[in-house]
């Protein structure tokens, strides 16, 4: 009898380890067996004993030798079990345990996560310290998708060794955030807490810094704006009943004497079509989803947060149901063999028509766009199809993925404008229609379209045309917009800072550390007073340009090209001065985040104006009596308003922003552990209660 | 000594934050004089019931008009 050696296949999560066992076992039926709550798999192939076990994302992190919060500057880090550096994390010391125990019985070591810079890095980790250093001997699968067919491919045609310049690259940047994030965040929360005595988690980090000063800036910019006024003609003309909107040749004037003039020169007069030009133009397919396209698109169509979208379309690769979502590629290569998929996908009713329509084609070429990522191909279906119903999410998200992933083959759509120009008095107006004259493409894409087709009659040169409305319009200039999610998250790609798996993170952390709120990122107070501290004493930490050279770095070392100790030494330096400067200015780092966070309290404790003196504002005050919580007017202390109301006792409570609708005063919500948050009218002979009462 | 509007440490009468607003009024009422003919007072009570006009701008406005300020300044005035 020869006794089966053991392989030991390590992966990200346990539904991966489900999936990953279940196509290598040659039944089908691998066993899934538990220690201390830990699930693993045993499955059999080619006479050999698989045991696929899972981790729990990260098991390992970076943590300084010196522990004290209060400390800094610490230079010295070592990766070390969360549980030990983490709070929350007292489950991951099982996870080690079992996958330590594991690895004893086990001859050869299998790298089965993700194919990315932190799957690499998190398995590299494990294999070092929780596997007694069988990162050097470990070899590697490959795989975009958790299909069978590509998981038993990626297993046959396994890579001999780890990828090790990715890993370095991973390290480095684990390290870097680390120094930065671990020594910026602690002088900041040191220097506040020695001037106030309080403690607050005040944070910044190497990308965090300059994404929170986009925003500063941007804030800065609608803050400080003054509108100037433009005037502009808004016409309408009618043809054969219908009414269409036209535009004058010029977008605005700077007087309103200017504008009236046009007026008084068209007003009742006839107009007669001087030209009509006609353009066709094809569109394009549109390109595959990369990661970032994917959750813009979501955004757009569904209000989806990139953080959210993220989390979705992680379901459904964890489901098989679409290929690894965080890729930059939007490539298709004839390798993901999209005729298979597209005949897997014509099973389902609702793209049976659609998919043998591109099956009926000879070629299948997807029009891909420039972006590439050397581990993944861009973002598509694979041509399985949901085992059980999916939840609203998840089955907009895949038919989203879907509709794109066929509309990439489609034919150029063809479109028409026509530019009508209509000659009046001396002036001369524009008359625009659109049309689509073959959908193509579109077909596939169409529930996610926003077309805006005019239909325009037939017009012919010298045809006289009666103006239906023509009135001078008084308009503003508009400040720039706000951030939203997306259109940072693209800001953030564009200017080479954070990584397709990391900026979604940053962005919600801005909102939890309270520098930032609302779905178009508005900055909070004391968003401006960190900024301003970190730009006053190191202007260095917010600095784009020094962050974007990092990443550089960290790609050359990924390619090779460069060293991780040489990178993190360079870090130091430069971060050294700037400790420095922070600890030699504590006092007034201090004094100014102290009274940033003083204000920032105080605003959490308005619920708004007060109703009714009209100048105080309504704030949560505390009896110095009987130490109860009550809402009190700000006028108070000036001796020019007593207004106060009483307040439940439990629960958080904090403005709602809103009035209410019954009484117009400012509204307040009420959260309770366990309990949906409540917003009611404070106010105790609020008419609406009457109603209630009644 | 403390921004006039905010109460924020400055050594001029506004803040960084409010100087930058209040010299956005001044350079946008140039163009306000030639569009609409108006004083700067008039100009000042327009911009406050603005719905584009910014925050700080509306505080700085407020300031103004609150504190008597409504003779037009001279832009080349060093606060």
């Amino acid at each position: 009898v020869v006794t089966p050696k053991n392989v030991l296949l390590l992966c990200e999560k346990p539904s991966v380890a489900q999936h990953i066992a279940s196509a290598l076992d040659e039944n089908g039926k691998p066993q899934r067996r538990l220690i201390s709550r830990v699930p693993y798999y045993v499955a059999q192939r080619d006479s050999r004993r698989l045991v696929i076990v899972p981790a729990l994302g990260h098991l390992y992190t970076v943590a300084p030798k010196i522990a004290d919060r209060n400390v800094y500057p610490v230079f010295e880090f070592e990766w070390v079990p969360r549980y030990e550096a983490e709070r929350n994390a007292g489950e991951t010391r099982a996870w080690i345990e079992v996958i330590s125990k594991l690895s004893q019985e086990a001859e050869e070591f299998v790298l089965a996560t993700d194919y990315d810079i932190e799957g690499a890095t998190l398995g590299y980790t494990i294999l070092k310290y929780a596997c007694g250093g069988k990162d050097q001997n470990a070899k590697r699968m490959k795989f975009s998708t958790l299909t069978t067919n590509e998981l038993r491919k990626s297993y046959a045609e396994i890579i001999s060794r780890i990828e090790f310049p990715t890993i370095e690259a991973g390290v480095c940047r684990h390290f870097l955030d680390a120094l930065y994030g671990i020594n910026l965040s602690r002088a900041m929360t040191v220097a506040a807490k020695k001037w106030s005595g309080r403690y607050a988690t005040l944070s910044t980090g190497r990308v965090q810094g300059p994404t929170l000063k986009f925003l500063v800036d941007r804030e800065k910019r609608i803050n400080s704006f003054v509108p100037t006024p433009f005037w502009s003609i808004k016409a309408s003309v009618e043809i054969d009943g219908s009414v269409f909107e036209v535009e004058y040749e010029k977008d605005m004037t700077d007087t309103r004497d200017e504008a009236e003039a046009v007026v008084n020169d068209c007003i009742g007069k006839k107009g007669k079509i001087a030209d009509v030009e006609v353009k066709k133009l094809q569109q394009k397919p549109p390109v595959p989803f990369d990661f970032s396209g994917l959750q813009a698109e979501a955004y757009g169509l569904f209000r989806y947060t990139p953080r959210r979208t993220g989390d979705i379309a992680q379901r459904l690769y964890l489901e098989a149901l679409i290929s690894y979502p965080r890729t930059s590629s939007q490539k298709l290569p004839p390798a993901i063999n999209s005729r298979a998929i597209l005949e897997s996908l014509s099973h389902k009713p609702r793209y049976t028509k659609l998919a043998e329509h591109l099956l009926s084609q000879e070629k299948l070429v997807p029009n891909e766009g420039k972006k590439q990522d050397q581990a993944h191909p861009a973002i598509y279906p694979t041509g399985n199809l949901p085992e059980k119903s999916l939840g609203g999410p998840e089955r907009r998200l895949w038919d989203l993925i879907v509709g794109r992933f066929m509309a990439t083959f489609g034919k150029p759509a063809l479109k028409q404008g026509v530019k009508v120009s209509i000659e009046m008095n001396g002036h001369l107006f524009f008359l625009r229609g659109r049309q689509v004259l073959r959908e193509g493409w579109m077909v596939f894409y169409k529930p996610y379209l926003r077309t805006d087709e005019v239909l325009l009659p037939r017009l012919e040169k010298g045809q006289e045309i009666g103006f239906k409305d023509i009135a001078v319009k008084d308009r503003f200039t508009k400040p720039p917009a706000r951030y939203n999610p997306v259109s940072l998250l693209k800001k953030m790609e564009n200017e080479g800072i954070g990584t397709k798996a990391t900026r979604a993170g940053i962005i919600e952390t801005l909102y939890s550390r309270g520098y930032v709120s609302g779905e178009r990122a508005s900055v909070s107070e004391l968003g401006f007073d960190v900024t301003n501290v970190l730009e006053r004493y190191c202007p260095e930490v917010i600095s784009v340009s020094f962050t974007r050279e990092l990443e550089e770095n960290m790609e050359e070392i990924q390619s090779g090209n460069e060293k991780m100790d040489n990178v993190i030494d360079k870090a130091i330096s430069r971060l050294k001065p700037v400790l420095s400067d922070l600890k030699n200015n504590q006092d007034m780092v201090g004094q100014d985040l102290s009274e940033a966070l003083r204000k920032a309290r105080m605003h959490q404790r308005i619920v708004g104006d007060c109703p009714e003196c009209g100048i105080g504002k309504l704030v949560i005050l505390y009896s110095r009596r009987t130490g109860k919580r009550f809402l009190g007017c700000t006028g108070f202390f000036k001796g020019l308003c007593k207004a106060s109301f009483p307040l439940p006792q439990k629960g958080a409570v904090t403005s709602a922003q809103r009035t209410c609708p019954t009484c117009g005063y400012p509204m307040i919500q009420l959260r309770m552990k366990g309990k949906r948050p409540w917003i009611f009218c404070f106010r105790l002979d609020c008419p609406s209660k009457e109603k209630n009462k009644q | 000594m403390n921004c006039m509007v905010c109460g924020r440490k400055t050594e001029s009468k506004f803040c960084d934050l409010h100087m930058g607003a209040y010299k956005s009024l001044l350079k946008s009422y140039e163009a306000w004089k030639r569009a609409m003919r108006v004083s700067w007072a008039e100009y000042l009570a327009r911009v406050q019931n603005n719905e584009f006009a910014g925050l700080w701008v509306k505080e700085v406005v407020r300031y103004l008009l609150t504190s008597g300020s409504l003779e037009e300044p001279d832009c080349e005035i060093e606060l």
